[in-house]
């Protein structure tokens, strides 16, 4: 077991941070709205932990804070999210469908070069020697495991509430939603600064575990991977982006062996996946039940 | 020595955008074309336009790279670029015509999700780019500069006090862009097949009805959809070079700025989108060059927050 655990720890791990990236797309999903904006503002938290954890001018607040210091990166990170998913969110939001995927990306893009160009966030070195609490990289299921039960916990009491069944009718049909006088807008701007304000948590936490944090943290093929979670996983349940980020994490792994050709495969994988699976992993369990759903 | 406006410094920026301009255009039809028929963005068009140019640059010197599994292989012949354009591109056309066999055609029988449809096609991408590096290894590949034959590399023109550079290559890209742009709009306007190709973007079930195979319309679509990528990634690829496998990627994202900036589906659209990036990103102030990248996100997220259906797009409310 535990050899197992050296091995697959931070396959593991791996696995959790980026099924926790997946939920943050499942947040605007369930609206209805598919926003791959999550990786941008990943790329976010985890400059903001960054930061926080290399700064020479914060020395003095960590030497005070100790470990405390990990907590409040991730607040930071939080708050800094909220702030611009806000901002991002009332204009991007009128759009929908197809727009609002490509606005999102746009700002991914944006982002990424603007960093890029910003002197705090280290240029195109990015920010490294980012300091770790852990010694394994196991470890970190303290960081991650808590948060994903947390969302979970999150996700199951939202959905069983007003808020759920909310999101869920402007998914069905948002302009009958708006006539029983559901505020859409909001509703949608709400499910999508939670996702922004989770994706830029689970950044401030992947900063300690990857030690070093640059522009290529959030880039275009990391968002197709999040959407990827979802879909392949499941799009109408919270168990969907785990699943799906399970079997995506793990599969380079599985294909190893295949070393040059195991990318090739990872496509094959993703088209047959579609074609087979168009509810998911999760569909495939759910059966019939699932058909009224969908 | 940029002392503001002078004539030729507007000259050279014209020249300039115009000509990556109509490159970016080409590239865009490719989308436009596809998401006017299937109301799909293909996101594996990216990937065809690297494989354009490869293909050409195969064609035209003759050998591929040191790193790749056929490093070391040399063809028997070498085409002229004309040429090795024109069969790089209907390569590139089949390779748009696997695309939709082994991404969309599965899925349209299906009726499934058009969402699945865009990670189905990244699959296909994934798939495409990868056999590329497994083919051709992941280095830089540049044309040589005789590649065009014996042309001078640029001719310079004296405007007032000021000198305007045009490259060859330059000339290239504008001429080729604009021949393509013209055979397609004499295609779809002016003949027969192109007249059914509208009516299947337009309705596909009553094209259907009136005995329009639309199957054959999708294939032949995306024919045509992938030859312009070819395309368009070779007239890049001549001008900038081949980055690696994934070069095509990155163009491909900044073309769906294009595309939505003109508008989803419409072709004049995805011309002066094309134009308009093209040139935004010539007339960038120098001490910004580092934002270049920027330019084209970010007049996509402008144009969509004041006009969602792009510059030239139908206003599309939705209607239930």
């Amino acid at each position: 077991m535990e050899d197992f655990l050296a091995r697959y720890g931070f396959l593991l791990v791996t696995i959790l941070q980026q099924g926790l990236l997946g939920l943050s797309l499942y947040f605007p999903l369930m609206a209805g709205q598919l926003s791959l904006a999550s990786i941008g503002f990943y790329a976010l938290g985890g400059y903001v932990a960054a930061i926080m954890g290399t700064h020479p001018e914060l020395e003095a607040l960590r030497e005070s804070l100790g470990f405390f210091m990990y907590p409040l990166e991730w607040l930071a990170a939080l708050a800094v999210s909220t702030a611009l998913g806000l901002a991002l969110g009332y204009p991007a939001l009128r759009l929908r469908g197809i727009y609002l995927a490509l606005a999102t990306i746009a700002f991914v893009q944006i982002f990424g070069v603007v960093v890029l160009n910003l002197p705090i966030a280290g240029g195109a070195i990015g920010i490294f020697d980012i300091p770790q609490p852990f010694e394994s990289r196991l470890a970190y299921l303290w960081f991650f495991g808590p948060l994903l039960a947390l969302v979970l916990l999150f996700l199951w009491r939202m959905e069983r509430t007003g808020t759920g069944r909310l999101l869920r009718a402007i998914r069905e049909d948002e302009l009958a939603a708006r006539a029983m006088g559901v505020r859409v807008t909001a509703r949608k701007v709400q499910a999508f600064v939670i996702g922004c304000a989770l994706a830029g948590v689970v950044g401030a936490m992947s900063a300690p575990l990857l030690n070093t944090w640059n522009a290529r943290q959030g880039t275009f093929d990391a968002a197709v991977a999040c959407l990827a979670y979802v879909l392949i996983g499941g799009a109408r349940s919270k168990w969907g982006p785990l699943l799906g980020a399970a079997l995506l994490v793990s599969l380079p792994e599985l294909l190893r062996p295949l070393q040059d050709s195991r990318m090739i495969l990872n496509g094959v994988v993703l088209v047959l996946a579609c074609v087979y699976m168009p509810r998911g992993i999760v569909g495939l369990f759910a059966g019939r039940s699932a058909g009224r759903q969908a | 020595m940029n002392d503001g406006l002078t004539l030729a410094w507007l000259l050279q920026n014209l020249l300039n955008g115009l000509s990556i301009g109509s490159v970016y255009a080409v590239f865009a039809l490719g989308y436009t074309l596809v998401f006017s028929v299937l109301g799909i963005i293909n996101f594996a068009h990216g990937a065809v336009f690297t494989l354009g140019a490869y293909l050409t640059y195969v064609l035209a010197v003759g050998e591929f790279g040191l790193n790749g599994l056929l490093a070391g292989v040399t063809l028997p012949f070498k085409l002229p670029f004309a040429l090795a354009l024109l069969v790089g591109a209907l390569l590139s056309g089949l390779a748009g015509v696997g695309v939709e066999r082994l991404a969309f055609r599965p899925l349209r029988k299906r009726g499934a999700d058009a969402l699945l449809a865009l990670v189905s096609s990244l699959g296909v991408a994934l798939i495409l780019v990868n056999c590329i590096q497994y083919l051709f290894g992941a280095e830089i590949y540049s044309f040589p500069p005789d590649v065009l034959g014996e042309l001078p590399p640029a001719l310079l023109f004296h405007v007032g006090e000021g000198l305007v550079a045009m490259r060859t290559i330059q000339a290239v890209l504008f001429g080729v862009s604009m021949l393509m742009l013209t055979l397609l709009v004499w295609f779809i306007h002016f003949t027969k097949h192109g007249k059914a190709l509208l009516a299947t973007a337009e309705n596909p079930d009553t094209a259907s009805l009136l005995g329009i195979s639309v199957d054959a319309f999708v294939l032949g679509t995306f024919f045509i959809s992938g030859l312009l990528g070819g395309i368009s990634g070779t007239l890049i690829g001549v001008s900038f070079g081949l980055a690696g496998p994934y070069f095509g990627v990155a163009y491909g994202l900044k073309v769906l700025a294009v595309i939505v900036l003109g508008g989803l589906g419409s072709i004049p659209g995805a011309v002066l989108g094309g134009l308009v990036i093209g040139l935004g990103e010539a007339f960038l102030p120098p001490e910004l060059s580092s934002y270049k990248e920027a330019v084209a996100y970010t007049l996509l997220f402008v144009v969509l927050l004041v006009r969602p259906q792009g510059l030239l797009g139908a206003n599309a409310e939705e209607k239930v």
